[in-house]
């Protein structure tokens, strides 16, 4: 299992594309891992025949572990079967304590429990001999179940309510059942039996990569107050520097390709060096000030969506943060993309303007407290002059965490990142020779 | 204050009434002709009493294949009359008896909806928590010019009759019709049954229908399909043939039986907000109306006209109406046609299946393969055919053609009620030896 990057420890063996037996070509896909950033193909090293397979899907693989052996067909692969690393869990306690005033009355200083004597107490959960006929008969599996007897223990009584008070299932809706259909609806059968027509239709579990987007995103709803912001800056300055960037690079100018979004980017850099409370990160109740800004990008590839960081992003000029951007991006398309580049943001950019999104609320990624959406550019009536015009405005959708920024700093932030914005043709730096004014 | 009064003491209402009464409620169940309704008095019972009566006279004709010698068989109309009417005073006194004894008050009288919560009845306004309109149904009687004339008879004035006729006409080729037809050809009336659709039995299995109309005609009946009657001129019947010819034929009575319309007139259905239509009062799943506290069972509503599915509503609306929750669901009901020879079934037809896209596999088997049915079937033939979903095999319809399949088909209705797959269905025991034995065999020959 390789190192996909420092901060990595282990990686979860996603599938397996080779099955032992099958031979393999040197730079052919094995194996799919996923670190919980992202996931990669695992490709064969050599030639060979795959001989052994030491993992099932779904195990987590800690890094530098051999998961497979590639070789000769009748090569003895066994020896080099990781050894069973982690030693079997230590037995828990007893269930059942003695009462702490026991504890005083025996006048001795509370002990840490001694280990379980010779008979333990039934575990919790432990079935009855007479449950146990009783489950078998029925064909029932209890699942967990909490029992009446002494230390839990289920007894016929306790298995027998469970299995009355559970749905019951015509066999039909059985057969269903067995083959991945969920009971969403009651039983709409006599006395409540669960037919076919109760079923819904089977669920798919999300993928490793989707999975931990779904966690990511309920704990930063669950942990953070976040609100959001919404202005919109004039867009004139960024059409006209896009604009001249296109007409000098179509005139051979050595000019990178900075395109509107990384204008954006640097606007949001450069205020952020101005004014670093938003380059903050929150976490277990205290504030850590990062000193360089970092900043990722929401980058939706088809493993989903992932978020690419550019480092020390305020030491960048434009042409070289928008070389950064695209490289960054291509390796997220690809797949080649270092889970190290994925973490350690401390602000994150989404730009949903290409879709034609007026405004939206993006999700904090903590421990970071300020994310920015970018909207399309839209006409806006400005009144100019005493009249009305219609200026291309860029929507700005900001938010933040309330716990650490309140609103007032946020709007200065925004308002900031604004004035950047419409004046991004001095803040950018760049230089255009008069003559390509055509 | 009552907390139910039932309209209506047909198989719907008295079942109902006698149901919550046994609940320990207060129950009026008013009626304005006679307990038990059209079923008892006039429907299912009478009819069946016929039935019967035109088999002992077939078989008692027959009785030499069976090695009996029988003298001179006649058949005598006025003593089947009075048989059926000994049947059904029996019953109905029975019914009124059970009644009594749940508790329930038998109110005597024309019922209407007072209120949304309470019914008068002979000038009397009693209050009652919920009301039950269980008023039933009466013979439709279809536009056609001569209609009224006094040739032609409904289902109860066909009950009623003193001599057979020689010629009969029947309008319908529906369970009433066929039923009526299969007596009458039996006693020694020449007749033909007219029917708009292609097939006769509407409802039924094709296969099974078409097996039953092979057997009627093999008795004596004719069939007319796919026609409509235009006119009827005293003893003649003018309708136009699928080809678009009119014709007509004679005959001496001439039988309606092209359906039954709900009983909707002066109840005050109108005035007390009730949602109803041509076909009936609107309910729920649970027997609500559409007003709070108002019930609807059984024909009247229009949903599934059978005496057993009425009983069934109004079971559902009573639990419904004291806290429990139940709800009628229409897909295990089974549907009987008496005639010689009876056709059962219950669950989707293989046309349903088709039509709904459903992928079955089928086993048919000739009821012969019950030693039974040989034995109480001299000559007779009959038809057993299982339909069940083609991955899981669950038993999806059974319909058959054959005596006494009527007797058995509640256990295809339990294996459809409970979605028995074909697996679990080959656990059970049938006993031996018994007509029922032909769904075993079919169940057994459905392909794993």
């Amino acid at each position: 299992m390789p190192k996909l990057g420092n901060t990595v420890e282990e990686c979860l063996l996603a599938k397996w594309r080779k099955q032992p037996g099958e031979a393999v070509a040197a730079g052919e896909v094995i194996a799919e891992i996923e670190t919980d950033k992202a996931s990669f193909d695992l490709t064969a090293p050599v030639a060979g025949t795959l001989l052994a397979a030491f993992f099932n899907e779904g195990a987590l693989v800690p890094v530098y572990t051999n998961i497979c052996v590639i070789g000769e067909a009748g090569e003895n692969a066994e020896v080099f079967r990781p050894s069973p690393g982690v030693p079997p869990p230590a037995p828990e306690p007893p269930a059942v304590l003695p009462a702490a005033s026991e504890v005083a009355a025996a006048g001795a200083a509370p002990a840490p429990p001694a280990a379980p004597v010779s008979p333990p107490p039934p575990a919790k959960g432990t079935l009855s001999p007479r449950a146990r006929r009783f489950a078998e008969r029925h064909g029932f599996s209890p699942g967990t179940l909490s029992g009446s007897g002494p230390g839990g223990r289920v007894l016929e009584r306790d298995i027998r309510a469970a299995y009355y008070s559970s749905p019951r299932l015509s066999s039909l809706a059985a057969r269903y059942v067995e083959s991945g259909y969920e009971i969403q609806a009651e039983g709409s059968g006599a006395g409540g039996l669960v037919l076919a027509r109760d079923l819904g239709e089977p669920g798919v579990a999300l993928s490793g990569v989707r999975a931990r987007i779904a966690r990511r995103m309920r704990e930063s709803l669950a942990s953070t107050a976040q609100y959001t912001l919404n202005a919109s800056a004039d867009a004139t300055g960024l059409l006209a520097l896009r604009g001249k960037i296109k007409a000098a690079r179509a005139n051979g100018a050595a000019i990178a390709d900075v395109n509107i979004g990384d204008m954006i980017m640097f606007c949001a850099i450069r205020t952020l060096v101005e004014m670093p409370w938003l380059n903050v990160e929150f976490s277990g109740g205290k504030l850590y000030q990062r000193s360089s800004v970092h900043i990722g990008f929401a980058c939706d590839t088809p493993r989903g969506l992932l978020v690419p960081v550019v480092r020390a992003s305020e030491k960048l000029t434009i042409e070289e943060l928008a070389g950064r951007i695209r490289a960054l991006t291509q390796q997220a398309l690809d797949g080649s993309i270092s889970p190290d580049d994925l973490a350690g943001g401390t602000f994150t950019v989404s730009n949903l303007g290409s879709f034609g999104i007026e405004s939206f609320t993006p999700i904090l990624n903590p421990p970071q407290v300020a994310v920015l959406g970018v909207d399309a550019i839209q006409l806006k009536p400005v009144r100019r002059n005493g009249g009305v015009e219609f200026v291309d405005h860029l929507g700005l959708s900001l938010t933040l965490d309330h716990q650490v920024i309140d609103g007032a700093p946020g709007a200065r932030f925004l308002q900031a990142l604004r004035n950047h914005v419409e004046n991004i043709e001095s803040l950018s730096g760049l230089r255009f020779q008069e003559t390509l004014h055509v | 204050m009552y907390d139910l009064i039932v309209i209506g003491a047909g198989p719907g209402g008295y079942e109902a009434a006698a149901h919550a009464a046994r609940m320990g409620k207060k129950v009026a169940l008013a009626e304005k002709q006679y307990v038990g309704g059209t079923c008892l008095n006039v429907g299912c019972i009478p009819t069946k009493a016929f039935l019967k009566s035109s088999k002992v006279f077939t078989e008692c004709k027959n009785a030499a294949a069976y090695g009996v010698s029988t003298g001179d068989v006649r058949f005598d109309l006025p003593a089947v009359v009075a048989r059926k009417n000994k049947v059904v005073g029996t019953l109905t006194r029975g019914v009124e008896s059970m009644l009594k004894r749940a508790g329930v008050e038998i109110i005597r009288g024309h019922a209407r909806l007072a209120s949304r919560s309470a019914v008068s009845i002979g000038g009397e306004t009693l209050e009652a928590r919920n009301i039950l309109i269980a008023s039933g149904s009466r013979p439709a009687v279809p536009p056609i010019p001569g209609i009224d004339s006094e040739t032609v008879l409904d289902s109860t004035a066909a009950l009623n009759l003193t001599s057979v006729p020689d010629r009969l006409a029947i309008i319908g080729g529906g369970y009433i019709g066929l039923e009526f037809a299969s007596f009458f050809a039996a006693v020694g009336a020449r007749v033909t049954v007219l029917e708009m659709l292609p097939q006769i039995a509407a409802g039924t299995d094709q296969d099974i229908a078409n097996r039953l109309q092979q057997a009627l005609r093999k008795s004596g009946v004719e069939f007319k399909t796919s026609c409509r009657v235009t006119r009827i001129e005293g003893d003649a019947v003018r309708f136009v043939s699928q080809d678009g010819s009119e014709t007509s034929l004679t005959a001496d009575r001439i039988l309606n039986s092209t359906g039954r319309a709900p009983v909707l007139a002066d109840l005050s259905l109108e005035e007390a907000g009730v949602d109803f239509d041509s076909k009936g009062i609107r309910t729920s799943d649970q027997g609500k109306t559409n007003v709070p506290g108002v019930w609807a069972c059984g024909d009247v509503t229009g949903r599934r006209l059978l005496a057993h599915a009425a009983t069934r509503e109004g079971i559902v609306a009573v639990n419904n109406m004291f806290g429990g929750k139940d709800r009628i669901r229409y897909d295990a009901i089974p549907a009987v046609i008496y005639t010689h020879p009876e056709v059962a079934g219950v669950g989707k037809t293989e046309e349903e299946l088709r039509a709904q896209g459903i992928e079955y596999r089928k086993a048919v088997v000739p009821m012969a393969v019950a030693g039974r049915f040989l034995v109480e079937n001299e000559g007779g033939s009959g038809t057993l055919k299982v339909l069940a979903g083609a991955r899981h095999g669950e038993i999806l319809g059974v319909h058959a053609i054959g005596d006494s399949s009527s007797e058995f088909i509640v256990a295809a209705a339990a294996m459809v009620e409970f979605e028995m797959c074909a697996a679990e269905a080959r656990q059970l025991v049938f006993p031996h030896p018994t007509v029922s034995e032909a769904l075993r065999e079919a169940i057994l020959e459905l392909k794993q």
